[in-house]
């Protein structure tokens, strides 16, 4: 069985580029363009794994992050975020709220699939 | 690659613009946060696309501009006109870098110099960041991934204890997919630890209670293996050590000896084996694990709200609807005359769904002119730091929705329109203090729905327009003799003359001429009518009315001797029967309709067509203005979804026919403007009569 996997960007580029390259790699890919739009994926449906950027309009990552974090289904699923070089501060926020890792744009699809197989395979 | 770099263009072009609004906002209020957040959100994206797609110059461009915004963001620097300024200027450039991101225009690589060194002085002033680091960070973007090589081994052997804290599955994390990535880097043996294991009462299956001891034997140098707890190494304690720079898991002394140290004690530990190790001298090649290759198998499931179109599709689906319209009215055509009750109920239905179809199609066409809203402030904006001047650009009713061909169409006429107000409407503030009006200046845009029309109207508070000054004008350029006495409205009119400007002093801005001629020319050509009221000292205001669509109205279509004519629907008020000779044989052109006087064209005699012999006729009433007024007609057909076709140039010349519409049997049906018509024929009215009165 596939893995799904869930993209929230609000950026199309990113999420075109993200989903094509997981595609290729044989993921089953699910798109959410803010945090408040990813949440109506996570009604149960079966998800490996979600990569959110964080600066989003509506609902930004880190609250998406906790919330999923409050959900009995998805207490545990990894979620990876997209973030910047130089987002240090970022970074332990988002950590805090739960995330497993990141990915730091720009990426290489290499990169990306590098941090997807840190924490699911 | 290059689908998706397009994809980006778009997508920055709107970004680009959105961040322009979003400055200009925060020019406003620029203590707002969220715009602040907004402004930094924008860059932020621009940055990461642009890294991505390999436009370089701009992601290194917004990096400098995110890093200043980071610090308005912490309230480590405030919103001055001097950042704003240097932003807005970067906003531009950032327009010419997505065009040409190798930098190869002198003009563009001046900018980009320019705009960086201003950038980096503002980020110097606050010397939080330094330049030099943003260069840096750019070089080791992109960093080679992992290549081994199987030739000679080059291996060192490291060390690692892996111990991860209790609480690390808790954010997602599964420390047997790290192990599995540390033996992708080499030779690897792990060795778990289960002694922290509590009691079978005690253990909490959420918790992580294993360690382990790992000896890797790899090329590749120990940030790599830093690399893999990299997500982890605060919920961890990692230690790593280089063993040797052999590879002793080839060693079979090493293992031997690992072996014994695991019975033994429990903790191998890094002390009794670096001592062993240093015995040691010996290296031999290792084996390699090769990525797998996943096969391809995709199924996308997408849930975008909205997509984007290129307007040529939306173009191509406006034609195709067009003609579905018009074949739709031959079926209905066809089916009366057949009189087959089946055919005529089909043609009803196909008739329902064109309609609700064309509707559809329209909405999408259509966009709020918000939409051209930023440039309008943005040139308001810079103008009036241009010209001294102190003024504002207040815009209401934006959401208003046009056909996306106008407002291509208005952008020009309306730039126009703006600069002449700032130019030779808005005084500057010394003047407009003297004058007893505050010293900031005001041109208000306002959008409403009128009728089938949608109205704009462009006002300034400035200096208005002196009718004296154009009537001297006129005089002087022999439009008018000196003893005309042209009407207020007539007078406005001539400033819509081609070469008429009453500026005095031209300047670069307006005033050289080419002026509202072209102005009402290109308003013209999206079939829209532009008006100018001014008042001395108290300001301009110019209204330009448009047609909400271009392509499909909504008509009555009636019938004068053997010609069809359509009238626009929005603008019919009620149809009456009237009696022949009630209106041709009357003096003052006034039929009493329900009780009221209405003044009516008898479109036979507008038209010199020879009087109906019939007794019996039609008047459709349609508004006008504020007005109703008759139009006289042979007979009423009935509604009709009129597809406008333009007139052959042979029809340049008049106003009154706006287009015309092929009938379900072939026959061509002429579209009256109704609101032209009526100014038309009221203008000869009064020409016929007033010579007589003067007489």
């Amino acid at each position: 069985m596939a893995k799904t996997i869930l993209i929230v960007d609000d950026s199309e580029s990113i999420r075109e580029v993200v989903s094509f390259t997981l595609e290729n790699e044989g993921y089953k890919v699910l798109v959410g363009v803010d945090g408040k739009d990813a949440l109506k994926f996570l009604d149960g449906t079966e998800i490996d794994l979600i990569i959110t950027d964080l600066h989003m309009p509506v609902m930004d990552g880190i609250v998406l992050i906790k919330e999923i974090r409050k959900m009995e289904k998805y207490q545990r699923i990894p979620i990876l975020f997209l973030t910047t070089e130089s987002q240090a501060a970022k970074k332990m926020e988002a950590k805090e709220a739960g995330a497993t890792g990141w990915i730091i744009k720009p990426f290489v699809p290499a990169k990306l699939i590098a941090a997807i197989n840190k924490v699911i395979r | 690659m290059d689908n998706f770099r397009k994809k980006f263009i778009e997508e920055a072009t709107e970004h680009i613009s959105e961040l322009e609004k979003a400055l200009l906002e925060l020019e406003r209020d620029p203590e707002n946060k969220e715009i602040v957040e907004k402004v930094f959100r924008i860059m932020h994206s621009l940055k990461g696309g642009g890294a991505m797609f390999g436009f370089e110059k701009i992601s290194e461009f917004t990096h400098n501009l995110e890093n200043v915004y980071d610090l308005v963001r912490n309230g480590q620097m405030h919103v001055s006109k001097d950042l704003l300024d240097a932003t807005l200027a970067s906003v531009d450039h950032l327009t010419n870098l997505l065009d040409d991101d190798k930098v190869t225009l002198q003009s563009t690589v001046d900018k980009h110099k320019e705009l960086t060194n201003k950038i980096g002085e503002i980020i110097a002033l606050r010397q939080a960041i330094s330049v030099e680091s943003i260069k840096k960070s750019k070089e080791s973007t992109e960093v080679s991934p992992t290549a081994k090589s199987a030739k000679e081994d080059k291996s060192s052997t490291y060390y690692i204890l892996f111990q991860p804290n209790e609480t690390i599955f808790d954010n997602g994390t599964n420390p047997l997919y790290l192990l599995d990535e540390i033996y992708g880097l080499g030779s690897c043996m792990a060795i778990p630890h289960v002694t922290k294991i509590p009691d079978y009462s005690e253990i909490e299956p959420t918790r992580c209670y294993t360690y382990w001891e790992i000896f890797l034997a790899t090329s590749n140098d120990v940030n790599s293996i830093t690399d893999v707890f990299i997500f982890v190494e605060d919920e961890c304690t990692i230690d790593i050590h280089k063993l040797s720079d052999t590879n002793l898991l080839s060693n079979k002394q090493f293992l031997d000896k690992l072996e014994e140290l695991h019975k033994e004690s429990k903790d191998i530990g890094i002390n009794d084996l670096q001592a062993f190790v240093s015995k040691l001298v010996s290296s031999k090649t290792l084996k390699e694990k090769k990525a797998e290759e996943r096969a391809v198998a995709t199924s996308k499931e997408n849930s975008i709200s909205s997509i984007r179109v290129s307007s040529e599709k939306l173009d191509t689906l406006m034609n195709l609807v067009s003609e579905l319209v018009t074949t739709q009215a031959r079926l209905s055509l066809y089916a009366e005359k057949a009189s087959n009750t089946e055919l005529i109920a089909i043609a009803e239905n196909v008739q329902k769904l064109s309609r609700q179809l064309r509707d559809i199609a329209f909405s999408i066409v259509l966009i709020p002119i918000e939409n051209l809203l930023t440039r309008f402030q943005r040139l308001v904006r810079d103008l009036s730091q241009d010209l001294k001047k102190e003024a504002s650009f207040i815009a209401e009713g934006t959401d208003t929705e046009l056909d996306k061909t106008i407002i291509e169409n208005l952008t020009d006429p309306l730039l126009h329109i703006l600069r002449n107000s700032l130019d030779h409407g808005i005084e500057d503030p010394i003047t407009r203090m003297k004058l007893g009006k505050p010293r900031h200046g005001t041109i208000l845009l306002k959008a409403f729905y009128s009728g089938a029309n949608v109205h704009i109207q462009i006002s300034d508070d400035g200096a208005g327009i002196d009718q004296e000054k154009i009537r001297q004008k006129a005089i002087s350029k022999g439009l008018i003799t000196a003893d005309a006495t042209p009407s207020h409205k007539e007078l406005m009119d001539l400033l819509f003359l081609p070469g008429f400007s009453t500026a005095t002093n031209i300047t670069d801005v307006s005033g050289r001429g080419v002026g509202m001629d072209v102005v009402r020319r290109k308003i013209a050509d999206i079939r829209g009518e532009v008006e100018i009221e001014s008042k001395v000292n108290q300001g301009t205001t110019i209204t330009i009315k448009l047609p909400l669509t271009l392509s499909i109205i909504d008509g009555l279509l009636v019938k004068i001797k053997d010609t069809f004519y359509v009238l626009p629907l929005t603008s019919v008020d009620k149809i009456y029967a009237a009696d022949h000779s009630k209106l041709v044989n009357t003096f003052n052109n006034l039929i009493v309709l329900d009780g009221q006087q209405i003044p009516f064209f008898y479109l036979r005699g507008e038209f010199d067509i020879e009087e109906n012999k019939g007794k019996n006729e039609q008047i459709v009433v349609v508004r006008y203005e504020d007005k109703r007024i008759g139009l006289a007609v042979d007979t009423v057909i009935g509604e009709y979804q009129a597809v406008l076709k333009p007139l052959g140039k042979y029809y340049k010349n008049q106003e009154i026919i706006s287009g015309a519409t092929i009938l379900g049997d072939g026959t061509i049906a002429l579209v009256i403007d109704t609101n032209k018509a009526i100014k038309y024929f009221s203008l000869q009215f009064s020409q016929n009569v007033t010579p007589e009165d003067k007489k």
